[in-house]
């Protein structure tokens, strides 16, 4: 490996090479000191010196190897990274010399075949700093310089530089002048940088190296190089700066790991500007905390990704989870059969807005969720007991509407805010309408929706609004659409006994979708709370049927009806998860530290995150994953399959998303000896999907010869 | 609206289509498969790839300079291969005029090197009867590098060549006993036979011949890669390795050989 040249020393030698160097440019040169010439079309090396020869008391020379690598050929840094090799110098020959010391400048990363590789490319001058044995006394360099470049094959390079320095004085500006450039390249020493490296631990669960860092300047395009000798090699790191760009949190996955690490050093570069610092594991992992650097949202990107939030929300409308609005959509349409075209246009158009509010207040919900720190996920309301015990009232009244039980308008109000009960026909309804589908479409997501929320959720507030604005517009596009052809509603024959039909019909629908927010209201807060809504729920709507002289006191027992609910769920839910028993027994229970550990010991690993709100999950397992061919080969004894359940609010889980790029679910990921860091599944599955994966990640590609 | 709506889904197709183009259109454009013959050995040819691997005055390694007696062994080892460039390229493998050899060198150090010996284990893995490779290693890069190979060799002879260069991949190489027995016990191979076979007269003697192969092909770096009778220096394409398969076989690979 290549000279190892301690971060403390860096700051010394710097200072007196800059100096030197200062000095130096302000005397004229007669005559080049230059090295004979290595040549091909990989690299051309030579040795320059700074100084046309040695002045009398002069104690050190700066010396620089001017690297000049061919288009398309790279060199590597003192660590090479993954695999390569630095640049080595062997000065046996050579006279008057005490030392030479080469000083890094700060590496690129090159990524080529996912190996991660240090250095540089173009040219670069590696400054050397020379101590004279005799002081004053003249120099003779014999450099034998071995070193690897590597294009699309990898060509190793040993050869002999002679470079003879008599007695004299005088520099060579341009020499001068291309050392100091590279000179002010070389990463800085702690103590001179404005960078500084706070925390740098190690996590065995997640297997990574994470790195705080801070910088009175801004960060602009940082990187970072951590260097524990050969035995520790290092993946991408995933890089994310605080909205003022003045703190700095990465992660970098580890590739290779040995205890027997050397002391480690960390580089930190920025545009023009680097720090090397030895540096001490903690065991304090600090959370991530900002949003990705490197996605620093371009306009274009913003918009790429929009348009994909566009097809997410589209896309939604046909999910399984959608399922129950359908009827909703459908009774609206029922509704305004035979209402003028302007007011159908207009009642469309306030659906679509209901659609869009919400998705907007969800926008903002999740930026003040975010900006108090907590972690947010699509759909994550459904976690919520007194959410979810709303929702189940605002349905079941939705369907007892429907069914003809009551028609007038609840004294609270809240089909005239929430559902399209009322016979004022008032664009109130329509927006509610729209907004209770856009709530009921959130529990699951989406094939394209989930590349847009997680760039949403790493992002800022505006890629927040963009995205979920587009993909509210995607959900709206059926209201959008016949806002724009009200003529499509004319095709509906005109009311008669067919709509009591299918009224009856879609009731039914709600009705079961009553039944299952019930079901996950008994996950998220246990029986006894579902029990009192379901109670309450039938009284409110006995209530609403029947006619009372004292109107005061029906609303109060009205009021009553809606409030000891959802105050009886929060007090009422019960801590504790009934064990749901899943029928087949080969899921285990979700340890996310053990994953890697199984993956080691030759198992594959099929992680499936789920939750009773969650309808597409539902279809998952129903049409996928409990069908033979996937249920034999996962409760093969070579495959452990894990199961997370995300009813309920659970920070692991929550993390385990955000580490693999998600933040909603169905999410289905498969590790195996061949997919160590694991192959992630779309949203929807399908049972060739599924084996496809569970095979590439357990297929050892091995040939034995 | 309808014209609206239909700007809206053009937009929306040609964003798309604007991304699978560019998805797929840079491995539509046409590689050409060019060879030229090379004047030694004769009978071999060479694929002229972006041309990166000309230009080198002479074939190097990052060796330290040799006495007499390693230059005497070189030498011996040149002429040995030379009479016989087949026998040295492919060994025993069992060939035919349908099952074209490859002989590829690697070595530990060089990123690419890895990509090629995985896929050259993948194409043999899916493709048995068509394609055999002979694995050398060719350690131009120091000491660790030839101590690396002296390791896969000695692995390749109990069968687990491809596995221990997959190993390695989880942790870098080091030459320590320790490495060597968790290594061993990882793969399943024997432990002392694997040590021993490291320092064996046979494992070095196959070291002096892939480096002569060298020689006589005058490989630049590595990885470098013989099918049949084509000489491939660094990355190339699955294609294009597919093609050069395929063409061997219809031209009739061995014909080198037997001119040799």
């Amino acid at each position: 490996m290549g000279t190892r040249v301690r971060a403390s020393r860096f700051s010394l030698c710097l200072l007196a090479l800059v100096a030197s160097l200062v000095a130096l440019t302000l005397t004229e040169g007669v005559r080049a000191a230059e090295s004979n010439i290595y040549s091909n079309s990989a690299v051309n090396a030579r040795l320059v010196s700074a100084e046309n020869g040695v002045a009398p008391d002069a104690v050190s020379i700066s010396l620089g190897l001017v690297l000049e690598y061919g288009e398309g050929w790279k060199g590597y840094w003192r660590t090479p990274g993954e695999v390569g090799l630095a640049p080595e110098i062997d000065w046996t020959g050579s006279s008057n010399l005490a030392s030479a010391e080469i000083l890094w400048p700060a590496p690129e990363r090159f990524e080529a075949f996912g190996i991660e590789n240090f250095g540089y490319s173009g040219e670069v001058v590696l400054p050397i700093r020379v101590m004279l044995e005799d002081r004053g006394e003249p120099l003779e360099l014999r450099a034998r310089v071995a070193l690897l470049t590597c294009s699309n094959v990898c060509v190793p390079h040993t050869f002999d530089l002679a470079l003879d320095l008599a007695n004299g004085t005088g520099i060579d500006r341009a020499s001068a002048n291309a050392i100091a450039t590279f000179v002010f390249q070389v990463p800085a020493a702690p103590e001179e940088s404005d960078i500084e490296i706070d925390t740098v631990a190690l996590d065995a669960k997640t297997s990574s190296l994470f790195v705080t860092a801070q910088s009175t300047q801004p960060f602009q395009t940082v990187d970072i190089f951590p260097e524990f000798g050969p035995l520790v090699t290092f993946g991408k790191p995933d890089i994310r700066l605080s909205p003022d760009r003045s703190e700095l949190w990465a992660r970098i996955p580890l590739n290779a790991w040995s205890d027997d690490y050397v002391a480690p050093l960390m580089t930190v570069t920025d545009a023009d500007r680097a720090v090397t610092a030895p540096v001490v594991l903690s065991a304090d992992i600090p959370a991530p905390p900002y949003a990705r650097s490197a996605s620093g949202s371009g306009p274009f990107q913003l918009v790429l990704i929009a348009a994909v939030a566009f097809l997410g929300g589209l896309i939604l409308n046909v999910m399984p989870c959608v399922l129950p609005v359908l009827s909703i959509k459908l009774a609206s349409v029922l509704k305004v059969s035979d209402q003028p075209r302007r007011v159908i246009r207009n009642g469309f158009l306030f659906s679509a807005l209901g659609v869009l509010t919400f998705v907007w207040m969800l926008a903002v919900l999740i930026l003040v969720l975010k900006w108090i720190g907590v972690s947010v996920g699509w759909g994550i309301q459904f976690q919520n007991p007194i959410f979810v015990a709303l929702m189940f009232i605002v349905v079941a009244a939705f369907a007892a509407n429907l069914f003809g039980l009551f028609e007038i308008a609840l004294p609270v109000g809240i089909q005239d805010r929430l559902g399209a009960g009322s016979d004022r026909a008032g664009y109130a309804a329509d927006f509610g309408t729209g907004l209770l589908a856009a709530i009921l479409a959130t529990p699951c997501s989406a094939p394209f929706l989930g590349t847009a929320i997680t760039f949403a959720l790493a992002g800022n507030a505006v890629d927040v609004l963009v995205v979920f604005t587009a993909l509210g517009i995607g959900l709206a596009s059926p209201y959008v659409l016949i806002a724009a052809r009200p003529a499509l509603i004319e095709r509906i024959p005109r009311p008669g006994r067919w709509m009591l039909f299918v009224r009856m019909l879609l009731g039914v629908l709600l009705l079961a979708t009553a039944a299952w927010l019930l079901f996950v209201l008994v996950g998220v807060a246990g029986w006894r709370a579902t029990v009192l809504v379901a109670v309450s729920v039938g009284v409110l709507i006995l209530l609403a049927m029947t006619e009372w002289s004292s109107v005061s006191l029906r609303r109060i027992l009205m009021a009553a009806s809606l409030a000891i609910p959802l105050v009886g769920v929060g007090l009422f839910s019960s801590q504790q998860r009934s064990e749901a028993s899943t029928g087949t027994t080969y899921w285990q229970a979700f340890v996310p530290q053990d994953i890697a550990r199984h993956v080691s010991e030759g198992h594959t690993v099929f992680v499936d995150v789920t939750a009773d709100w969650c309808l597409t999950c539902k279809a998952n397992k129903t049409l996928v994953l409990d069908r033979d061919s996937v249920a034999d080969r996962l409760s093969d004894e070579a495959v452990i399959a894990m199961q997370a359940d995300w009813t309920r609010p659970d920070d692991e889980i929550a993390r385990f998303l955000e580490r693999h790029g998600r933040y909603g679910i169905p999410f289905n990921i498969v590790f195996g000896p061949e997919a160590p860091s694991g192959i992630a599944l779309p949203e929807v599955l399908s049972q060739t999907l599924v084996l496809e994966a569970l095979n590439r990640a357990s297929t050892r590609n091995v040939v034995r010869d | 609206m309808d014209s609206k709506k239909r700007s809206t889904l053009l937009t929306l197709g040609a964003i798309v289509a604007g991304y699978a183009a560019l998805r797929t259109v840079p491995s539509l454009l046409p590689e050409k498969l060019e060879l030229e013959p090379l004047e030694n050995p004769t009978g071999f040819r060479k694929y002229v790839a972006g041309d990166t691997s000309g230009g080198f005055d002479l074939f190097v390694g990052l060796d330290t300079p040799e006495g007499a007696e390693i230059v005497a062994r070189k030498e011996a080892a040149f002429e040995r291969v030379s009479d016989n460039i087949c026998g040295a390229l492919y060994g025993d493998l069992e060939t035919s005029a349908a099952r074209v050899p490859m002989a590829s060198f690697s070595d530990y150090y060089c990123p690419y090197c890895r990509v090629q010996t995985k896929r050259l284990a993948e194409m043999t893995n899916s493709m048995p009867n068509e394609v055999a490779v002979a694995w050398h290693e060719l350690p131009l890069l120091g000491d660790s590098s030839n101590l690396a190979a002296k390791a896969a060799l000695a692995a390749k002879r109990q069968g687990a060549y491809v596995s221990f260069h997959e190993r390695l991949m989880k942790t870098p190489f080091q030459a320590s006993p320790e490495y060597l027995s968790r290594l061993a016990g990882d793969l399943g191979v024997d432990e002392d036979q694997l040590v021993s076979d490291m320092e064996s007269a046979e494992v070095v003697r196959e070291l002096e011949n892939s480096s002569a192969l060298a020689r006589v092909f005058s490989f630049v770096g590595t990885p470098a890669l013989v099918i049949g009778r084509t000489v491939v220096q660094g990355q190339i394409s699955d294609r294009m390795l597919r093609e050069i398969i395929d063409l061997e076989r219809e031209d009739g690979w061995d014909s080198a050989c037997m001119s040799a």
